[in-house]
């Protein structure tokens, strides 16, 4: 199948982007280096097609008798005039649409290279296809399926950025539920028409995707916009808040919330700390200096409070110091919120790191920094 | 040529077999020195009995099958497709061996994960290469003041331990195989792992997820003490710190410690000559923003990541070979003058980076914003290093 000319050069490209990669990786970015071993993948990638589409020049009687046949018509040098256009596009505008010209343009010269070499391989068409699907077949389809779930899933996330937050939960259910049903269905009655089948699939992902288009026609909601404008994610005052749009739940990111070092609960108005792996309720907290530590505050009482940690002081100018302090912000009863502390040094005798409730006297978690 | 290779089998074959007899092992995963790693012995000797016991099976089929069946000329056997009660039987079996094995191995990592008995807590935090014990207060065991500490993790024998591990940098993984199994310590997380020691002694690990350059060098020691010991232990660590004598070398190398080490090293309780607390500062200064506290480091036995022994190899031995009943009492004589291994001490006080890789080249920090991962060579001259010596002695 393939000619020993094309296995030489296919094993120079894949040891050329090898050595690129590996280069990337150690060496790092260098214009010289990269473009040298790139030139060499590109150069050997296009050798390798070239001398698989020759043969190696060596034509043969059935070559002979294949080339004489008219070539079926192909797609794939308009796709790949769209990639070429979509890489020039993009060298001016975004490198995703560079990215993506580069894909389309590659993907285009690989089909239409292997296609091309397939209807030459013999003077018997079906043969011929049938080795074009042998070679590209397992490739295309995993391909096909991540690009279109990857389309769904997008589509999809477009819809719920543009409803409101319980209806874009209730789709999400709703379509989950929609699948699974369908799922069931299919496996309980296997007999059903293969182009039922495929034409339920079809509408479900084409609607789907619609409806991604008009959600992004509409784009985000307005609290999404409103608390980006806000960078709500990120601020935590401890005066007057800045922020109305917030929210009141756990914030930053799953892992962190899913990994504290201690729980504080303001219940009864009274302060207390739950330690991972110390039974019991806790006055003070030991977190290591240096290592940002997960802190979940909840307001187990009646009324908007927030936490604040004393961390000490720091000197601004000669002999100008001022108060360390990190805070979440006012949460009301029964929310929680994520404080996460990084502690270099461990507090001066006399001054320890506290945790307190703007507000209310006599209630503080200590915190050790051995 | 076929007598070469039956011997070279042979040969390794015994030298496999030989190397189970070592003695000086104390990373030997088959000798459990508490009941947590006895949980584990218990499971993994028929697990490693029945797997054995199948691999020899397996084996032995497959070279009876392949000497025995072997091309020879002969026509090609009949050929059949299927066989339902041999493919059951042979589905059936492995299943229920796993399932049985699988039974009782959630059953120990349950009893692994308990945490409802502890009796003592101690975090650990794991960093480029070194591991750091503090323990909370805990007035039981007469920790009225945290306690910090690093290389050796001591803990009094016969008590139920939970550390609380977490890493300041990369991930790593906490492993006294005489204790317990491993545990990784990940950044941003906190991992429960209980030990406990049945008699004191000191047990070996060693860190055991690829943590960077020097891993092999970052090591640990458990040293589980009688509960009387370890009570004079948790004492010793307490004493307030005692600045040396006035005009004495130690004096000076107290100066040299404030003008040089204290920019990532603690020693709790010194303080300046106008009476200010040093405080360190190695979060200016190394990656991982901590160093090795050095209060009371004589009392411990090893230093950099329990790669180094404080004690020499006389001493030393005389410790890790110390009876149940005496060993207490050597341990917490600490490092004296004359135990005092000189030649490692000097020699990482002149180039430690010589002695343990650690990426402490100053011409190689750009990517680290000139912070180091480990102790750089200070450029310290041999009389700085030996008032230092004279100091960090005083540190019992």
């Amino acid at each position: 199948m393939f000619s020993t000319g094309s296995k030489y050069f296919f094993g120079l490209s894949v040891l050329g982007a090898i050595s690129f990669a590996v280069y990337m990786l150690l060496i790092g970015e260098s214009a010289i280096g990269a473009t040298a071993l790139f030139g060499l993948v590109a150069a050997a990638g296009l050798l390798t097609a070239l001398v698989l589409f020759t043969r190696d020049g060596d034509a043969g009687e059935e070559g002979i008798a294949a080339s004489t046949a008219a070539p079926t018509q192909s797609m794939w040098p308009l796709i790949g005039v769209i990639g070429a256009t979509l890489l020039l596009v993009g060298t001016i505008t975004s490198a995703v649409i560079t990215l993506l010209g580069v894909v389309v343009l590659l993907a285009a010269i690989i089909e239409w290279t292997v296609l091309s070499w397939s209807e030459r391989a013999s003077s018997d068409a079906a043969f011929n296809a049938s080795l074009r699907k042998r070679l590209l077949n397992p490739i295309e389809f995993p391909v096909l399926a991540a690009v279109g779930l990857g389309v769904v899933i997008f589509s999809f996330s477009r819809i719920t950025l543009a409803v409101d937050k319980s209806v874009g939960a209730s789709a999400f259910i709703a379509v989950g539920a929609l699948v699974l049903a369908a799922g069931v269905l299919f496996s309980l009655r296997p007999n059903v028409k293969r182009g039922i089948v495929i034409g339920v699939c079809v509408v479900g992902a084409v609607a789907i995707v619609a409806a991604g288009i008009a959600g992004l026609g509409v784009g985000v909601r307005e609290e999404l916009v409103l608390a980006k404008e806000e960078g709500h994610y990120t601020h935590q005052e401890c005066g007057a808040e800045e922020s109305e749009h917030f929210d009141k739940l756990p914030l930053e990111g799953i892992s962190a919330t899913a990994s504290v070092v201690a729980t504080i609960t303001l219940a009864e108005g009274k302060l207390v700390a739950s330690v991972q792996g110390i039974a019991g309720e806790q006055n003070s907290i030991t977190i290591p200096r240096s290592n940002p530590s997960n802190i979940v505050f909840h307001n187990a009482t009646e009324g908007e409070y927030r936490l604040v940690a004393n961390l000490g002081k720091k000197m601004v100018t000669d002999g100008v110091n001022e108060d360390v302090v990190q805070c979440t912000q006012l949460i009301p009863q029964d929310a929680e919120q994520l404080l996460t502390l990084t502690i270099p040094k461990p507090a001066m005798a006399g001054a320890p790191y506290t945790l307190t409730i703007p507000g209310l006297a006599g209630q503080s978690i200590e915190v050790i920094v051995p | 040529m076929r007598r070469r290779i039956v011997g070279a089998c042979a040969g390794l074959t015994t030298t496999l077999f030989l190397a189970g007899c070592a003695t000086n092992a104390p990373q030997d995963t088959w000798q459990p020195k508490g009941p947590n790693a006895q949980k584990i012995d218990n499971l993994q000797k028929p697990v490693f009995a029945v797997a054995g016991i199948i691999g020899v099976i397996v084996t032995v089929a497959i070279i009876t099958a392949v000497i025995k069946f072997r091309d020879k000329g002969q026509p090609i056997p009949h050929q059949s497709h299927g066989n339902p009660a041999l493919e059951i039987t042979l589905t059936i079996i492995p299943a229920l061996i796993l399932t049985v094995v699988g039974v009782f191995t959630f059953r120990t990592v349950f009893d692994l994960a308990k945490t409802s008995d502890t009796e003592m807590i101690i975090n650990v935090t794991g960093q480029q290469w070194w591991w750091e014990y503090d323990y909370p207060v805990q007035n039981e065991f007469g920790i009225t003041q945290p306690i910090i500490t690093s290389g050796q993790l001591v803990i009094p024998a016969g008590t139920k331990v939970l550390l609380r591990q977490t890493s300041r940098d990369v991930i790593h993984s906490y492993w006294i195989p005489a204790l317990n199994g491993k545990r990784d310590a990940v950044p941003g997380r906190v991992h429960l792992n209980r030990i406990e020691a049945d008699k004191p002694g000191i047990y070996a690990g060693q860190c055991t997820e690829f943590c960077g350059l020097s891993h092999a060098n970052m090591r640990m020691e458990a040293v589980a003490l009688s509960k009387e010991d370890f009570a004079k232990w948790v004492a010793n660590q307490l004493k307030p710190y005692a600045s040396p004598a006035e005009n004495t070398l130690a004096k000076e190398g107290e100066t040299v410690f404030m003008n040089q080490c204290v920019r990532c090293h603690q020693v709790n309780g010194m303080k300046r000559a106008d009476g200010t607390p040093v405080i360190a500062a190695p979060d200016e200064n190394v990656v991982s923003g901590a160093a090795p506290n050095l209060s009371h480091l004589m009392s411990r036995n090893t230093f950099a990541g329990a790669t180094f022994d404080l004690l020499n190899k006389t001493c030393r031995e005389d410790v890790w070979t110390a009876g149940s009943e005496s060993f207490g009492a050597k341990y917490l004589s600490g490092v004296s003058e004359d135990c005092l291994n000189q030649s490692d001490l000097r020699g990482w006080l002149r180039n430690a980076p010589a002695m343990k890789p650690m990426y402490a080249n100053p011409a190689l920090l750009a990517s680290t914003g000139g912070k180091y991962r480990g102790m750089p060579n200070l450029g310290l001259t041999e009389s700085d290093i030996e008032k230092l010596v004279a100091y960090l002695l005083t540190l019992k």
